[in-house]
């Protein structure tokens, strides 16, 4: 297939469709299960991604776009992908409501279903005995359900997140690309991107400062845009040194040159630091290693780098492993502690549970003694006979502990797992999951839900998608002219592919879970918007890389002939 | 907002048509189907992509294009490039890595992981699920609806709840949701998955119904719930079965609980905690009692197999003494027991007057050989040696069902004897009275006993609870014959001179009913626990510890309590029931066991199950 936009077009427009016919399946789902969906949010849905299929004309049209469509539908598959999953979340009242309008909701929930089965199944007899009228077994018909009239507002509708901020994400989008194709502007960022860093540092202090675990007035995260700058930055400071870097001292490179670039890939780290984002910053480290293995050509320098990484991540994990694993190899508990005392509580958790996950710690532990004495002190407060009880059988502390665990800190992380089991190879069905269980499903757990109501192929359908949005950005960077672009492209592509691949190796276990998005598919304010501009400005590397292309394939042919000698050899000579 | 409407009209419209292609029976092909559809289509489209990007794999960079080979491998383009390059390859294998933790959740961990496993119960999906679609009902042996031991009721707001009839009579068989599983959470769904995937949904599920059939049992409700009233107060077992099918008519243990109590956390904690009166114990099938004189059933059975049924053997007053310098095994009143006294006795009379000497020295001259074969006839585990037979092992095997779930939950704890070559001629003679290494037997076991005496072919038949199931035989015991005899010489105890259990059954003989049975009393050493307090009461004692100094420690301290047996077989022409009773500190067997067996007997009687179609008169 080649890549052209009229052939993307009608890839896309069927994605629309398909959009339209998983809500579809949703709302029917809905029924079944005794809840209404909302037919504006649906419809604004499909809208959503309609507008997105219908870019690709007006890019042709408006800024005669030359470059690659690959990655754009791949990433408008994703986002379809995400929002057949919000809007399942979002129209199931147990999912939005809390406390007991949320048991209630599941009650009425399970009614309409037992209803359903026992007007499909049960006999005159059973059903008198049930005490309803005898009617033989009838077969159900969603469409004569009673209603459950969902209010239809198109104002709150409009006017809510979920329409705003995608539509935002569109405009930065089309803004990003517009910008970026400007030789001028890159020019600008490329010079400027120092400045650019500083100033964002400075805005991220203050709202780290004035954050609550991790999210900022209620449930936002506005430092998501700041990895644009920062890329920018360490793009443009690497993209000036990294000549000097081959010219080496004794093995060394000077110090005029190193200490730049260290400050420049310690910086991010402050405010994530800070706001205790640990998410971000394994994404931050994976994209700086990323463009440093890329920059630089001493096989010491990467090794050193790299190394080092690995090592100090290494470190980390041995310090968090639990107990009873160290124990089985030699010397490594005397290793391990010292570590151990040194690491945050936060970090022993999250690693407990990501490598533990399935067995408690021992009440005893620094971490999780506050949750248990709470959580004990809760079911002595409902039943205080208990103390004596557990004094009389040291087994009932045990089992208090594992219910406390699984019901705390660990609920999150098995119910995703939960999902993941229960989805099987091609899921439960839209609509048919019991996803609403998984907490923040919509967001950082939607890769769960996504495996629960799709299965194993719909988490492999969203991996591919990822894999083609990883390959098209790697090739942007491939053909790129200069280093600086060829840095932006490959930091875009990795910041990207990390973000999805941290929060889908935090679900799937393979990494500590962290609470960041899978780009385009998560329910999201900034950090949606920060993943189209991000769309939007290597699509704009790629239009510049499809023009040098086109200049190169003419300048071969003898189409045209080079008149200023200045432009090409500048950035590859020696 | 018209507009709206007619659009949604529109759609019902296609909805029929949805149902046209996916089919209507099952509510939840419609949306199966489309996710279906929607993953192979966006499947279709992922792969496009893939391969409009196959291409650009292999592109070189334009400014390269033009260069020799020499020159690109030197400049930093290309250096940068194979770095990219790298890089990609890297991040393939890494998002590999992580979707193939996802195929480990979702297709191996379910059945390898065991921490995983020990989880589900914290997953409420499945629970939900089979809310949602409803078990079915278990109904009791009568097969009516509104004796149904499981069904449901509406209540109100909450919806459809499950319903049980009888409560806590039936709470060991049903089983909790958290602990061991019983009938409840194993009867239904058997091979059909509570939560089908969506391409299950459109093929394999045809009708709603599937998921849950109704299930008749063999059990009957009332004659349950008057054993749970006449054991009420009381701790022990009671097992009634059919000798000549198998069927499980009955099977309770006191104390029970309540089933609605198990349900919560807190409720079920309490019930997991005490210790002292171990209400979860399924006493019927997990627990193990000394069985006293009731096991000279299987002495019996053993001589029967051997032939040496007509053995006659003499009593003495200072008791039989199994080798040189064992302690003599006296009679219960001390030297030999009435009416006959020292007088040689033959084994109809011995069993009548449930003499000791007798029977232990009949179980010397068997051997232990002839002793294990019968044990394993009749499904109790015969060892080389104490250690192996203290061991707890269940016995899933004994059960006749095709449900492996059934099998298990039901699971009888083996019963256990020693019958290696390094056992003593005592042992083997306490053994044959119901004491020393035969006190391990449970009540289930011991109505497996005299069910072999009662089955007419002297077959052993294994028990079921699922009724219309075909009778399956698990050994061959005894021929015809010798059933029937060993029958008659049950029959003497409940109506023969001097025969123990002749006073509790004077009410069922003079019924006209014909029983068997045989008493038994029996001293088991146990834990003692303070009334008042309910903790269990320790005594300081002194051993040498591991440093090699004298300690004194806490040792739990023993009592000695006296459990009352009572099997018995009704009516003896052709039994149709196999009764096991057990109170624990009961007393004697003829006093407090005795009893509650005739009891049985005559309830079973008027809801007429001693006789039944096909029986003779």
């Amino acid at each position: 297939m080649k890549s052209r936009p009229s052939s993307h077009l009608v890839i896309l427009l069927a994605v629309t469709a398909l959009t339209a016919l998983s809500h579809y399946a949703v709302h029917h789902g809905a029924l079944i299960r005794g809840y209404e969906t909302s037919w504006m949010s649906g419809a604004r849905n499909v809208g959503l991604v309609l507008i997105l299929a219908l870019l690709p004309p007006v890019f042709s049209f408006v800024f005669k776009f030359k470059g690659n469509w690959s990655i754009y539908t791949a990433c408008v598959i994703l986002f379809s992908i995400g929002l057949t999953v919000q809007y399942r979340l979002f129209s199931d009242p147990e999912y939005s409501l809390r406390g007991p309008d949320r048991a209630q909701a599941r009650l009425d929930k399970t009614k309409t279903m037992q209803m359903h089965f026992v007007r499909q199944v049960y006999d005159e007899k059973k059903k008198a005995l049930l005490g309803l009228p005898p009617t033989p077994p009838t077969p159900v018909d969603i469409s004569e359900e009673v209603r459950r009239p969902v209010v239809e507002d198109a104002d709150a509708v409009l006017k809510s997140g979920r329409t705003v901020a995608p539509l935002l994400a569109i405009l930065g989008l089309i803004l990003a690309f517009a910008l970026m194709r400007y030789e001028r502007f890159l020019e600008l960022l490329r010079n400027k991107g120092f400045l650019i860093v500083l100033l964002t540092v400075g805005l991220l202090i203050f709202a780290a400062v004035f954050s609550t675990a991790g999210k900022f007035l209620g449930e936002l995260t506005p430092w998501e845009p700041s990895k644009i700058p920062f890329l920018i930055g360490f793009a443009a400071v690497l993209a000036a040194l990294y000549r000097n870097l081959a010219r080496t001292y004794w093995g060394l490179p000077s110090g005029r040159d190193v200490v730049p670039l260290v400050f420049m890939a310690v910086l991010p780290f402050l405010p994530f630091f800070l706001l205790k984002d640990f998410g971000q910053m394994m994404v931050f480290s994976g994209v700086y290693i990323t463009l440093f293995a890329i920059a630089v050509r001493r096989f010491a320098q990467r090794f050193v780098l790299i190394g080092g990484v690995v090592l100090i991540f290494t470190i980390l994990v041995v310090g968090a492993l639990p107990l009873n694993v160290q124990e089985k190899i030699p010397l490594l508990p005397t290793v391990a502690r010292p570590v151990k005392g040194i690491l945050p509580d936060r970090i022993q958790q999250r690693f407990h549970l990501w490598l533990d996950g399935f067995n408690p710690p021992s009440p005893e532990t620094s971490w999780w003694k506050k949750d248990y004495e709470k959580y004990y002190a809760d079911l002595v407060k409902r039943n205080p006979r208990l103390p004596a009880l557990v004094e009389a059988n040291p087994g009932l502390r045990k089992s208090i502990n594992v219910d406390a665990w699984f019901d705390n800190l660990a609920f999150q992380p098995a119910q995703a797992t939960f999902g993941l089991s229960a989805g099987g190879i091609t899921g439960r069905g839209i609509g048919l999951g019991y996803v609403e269980g998984i907490p923040v499903a919509d967001s950082d757990y939607i890769y769960a839900a996504i495996g629960e109501e799709l299965g194993l192929v719909g988490g492999l359908l969203v991996t591919l998608a990822l894999l083609i949005l990883v390959s098209g950005g790697v090739r942007i960077a491939i053909d790129a002219r200069d280093m600086f672009s060829k840095l932006c492209a490959a930091g875009l592509t990795a910041f990207l592919g990390f973000q999805a691949l941290v929060n889908i190796g935090g679900i799937t276990r393979a990494l500590p879970m962290t609470g960041i998005t899978l780009p385009f598919v998560s329910h999201g304010g900034f950090s949606l918007i920060t993943s189209f501009v991000m769309l939007g400005m290597l699509m704009a590397l790629s239009h510049r890389n499809s023009i040098d292309r086109k200049i190169a394939e003419d300048l071969r042919t003898g189409r045209i002939a080079i008149e200023d000698d200045e432009g090409e050899g500048k950035d590859a000579g020696e | 907002m018209s507009g709206m409407l007619s659009f949604q009209n529109a759609a019902y419209a296609t909805l029929i048509s949805f149902e046209e292609i996916f089919g209507g029976q099952v509510l939840e092909r419609i949306p199966a189907g489309l996710s279906v559809l929607y993953l192979i289509a966006v499947g279709v489209v992922v792969f496009f992509l893939f391969s409009s990007l196959r291409g650009a794999f292999s592109k070189p960079n334009p400014i390269e294009e033009d260069l020799s080979g020499r020159v690109v491998a030197r400049i930093t383009q290309s250096l940068a490039n194979r770095s990219l390059r790298t890089w990609r390859i890297v991040f393939f294998v890494l998002t590999m890595t992580v979707f193939g933790l996802h195929v480990y959740w979702t297709l191996v961990a379910a059945d390898t992981n065991e921490q995983f496993q020990n989880l589900t119960y914290k997953d409420s999906r499945q629970r939900r699920a089979s809310i949602a679609s409803l078990r079915g009902w278990m109904l009791d042996r009568t097969g009516k609806l509104e004796n149904a031991i499981a069904s449901y009721e509406i209540e109100g707001k909450k919806g459809l709840s499950r319903k049980y009839r009888f409560d806590s009579a039936f709470s060991h068989l049903l089983g909790t949701e958290r602990g061991t599983a019983g009938l409840e959470r194993v009867l239904y769904g058997g091979n059909i998955e509570p939560m089908p995937s969506a391409v299950e949904v459109l093929t394999t599920i045809r009708r709603r119904e599937d998921f849950a059939q109704d299930v008749r049992t063999t059990l009957h409700g009332d004659l349950q719930r008057f054993i749970a009233g006449r054991m009420n107060g009381k701790k022990g077992a009671v097992v009634v079965m059919d000798p000549q099918t198998g069927e499980i008519l009955a099977m309770y243990s006191a104390p029970s609980y309540k089933l609605s109590e198990a349900r919560t956390q807190d409720g079920y904690l309490e019930l997991e905690s005490d210790r002292r009166n171990k209400p979860l114990l399924n006493r019927a099938t997990r627990e193990y009692y000394v069985p006293g004189s009731t096991f000279k059933a299987f002495t019996m059975i053993a001589a029967f197999r051997a032939k040496r049924q007509d053995a006659v053997f003499e009593s003495s007053e200072g008791g039989y003494l199994a080798s040189r310098g064992a302690r003599p095994i006296r009679d219960s009143n001390g030297g030999c027991a009435p009416p006959y006294g020292c007088a040689p006795l033959d084994l109809s009379q011995a069993f009548a007057v449930s003499s000791n000497q007798y029977f232990a020295r009949m179980a010397v001259e068997l051997g232990s050989d002839r002793l294990a074969s019968t044990a394993e006839l009749l499904g109790i585990g015969a060892y080389e040696t104490p250690a192996e037979a203290m061991r707890s092992v269940l016995f899933p095997d004994i059960w006749n069902s095709d449900n492996e779930r059934l099998r298990g939950a039901l699971a009888v704890e083996k019963s256990a004897m020693v019958t290696g070559s390094k056992v003593s001629r005592y042992d083997l003679a306490l053994q044959g009275i119901g004491q020393g290494y035969a006190g391990q037997m449970t009540p289930l076991q011991m109505a497996l006993i005299i069910s072999a005496i009662g089955n007419t072919d002297g077959n052993l038949m294994k028990p079921k609870v699922e009724y219309g199931r075909s009778p399956e035989v698990f050994s061959d015991v005894l021929s015809p014959s010798q059933a029937a005899r060993a029958r008659a010489i049950m029959s003497l105890v409940t109506e023969g001179a001097g025969g123990t259990g002749g006073r509790a059954f004077a009410a069922v003989t003079g019924a006209g009913i014909r029983t068997g049975g045989k008493t038994g009393t029996a001293e088991k050493d146990v834990v003692a626990f303070d009334s008042r307090t309910g903790k269990m009461l320790t005594v300081k004692k002194r051993r040498r510890g591991a440093n090699g100094k004298f300690e004194t420690y806490d040792a739990p301290k023993m009592v000695r309590r006296v459990d009352s047996w009572y099997v018995a077989l009704a009516p003896i022409e052709r039994p149709r029931l196999a009764i096991a009773v057990v109170v624990e500190g009961g007393g004697y067997g003829s006093v407090t066991a005795g009893p509650i067996a005739a009891e049985i007997v005559l309830k079973s009687r008027d809801l007429g199950l001693l006789r039944r179609d096909g029986d003779r008169r």
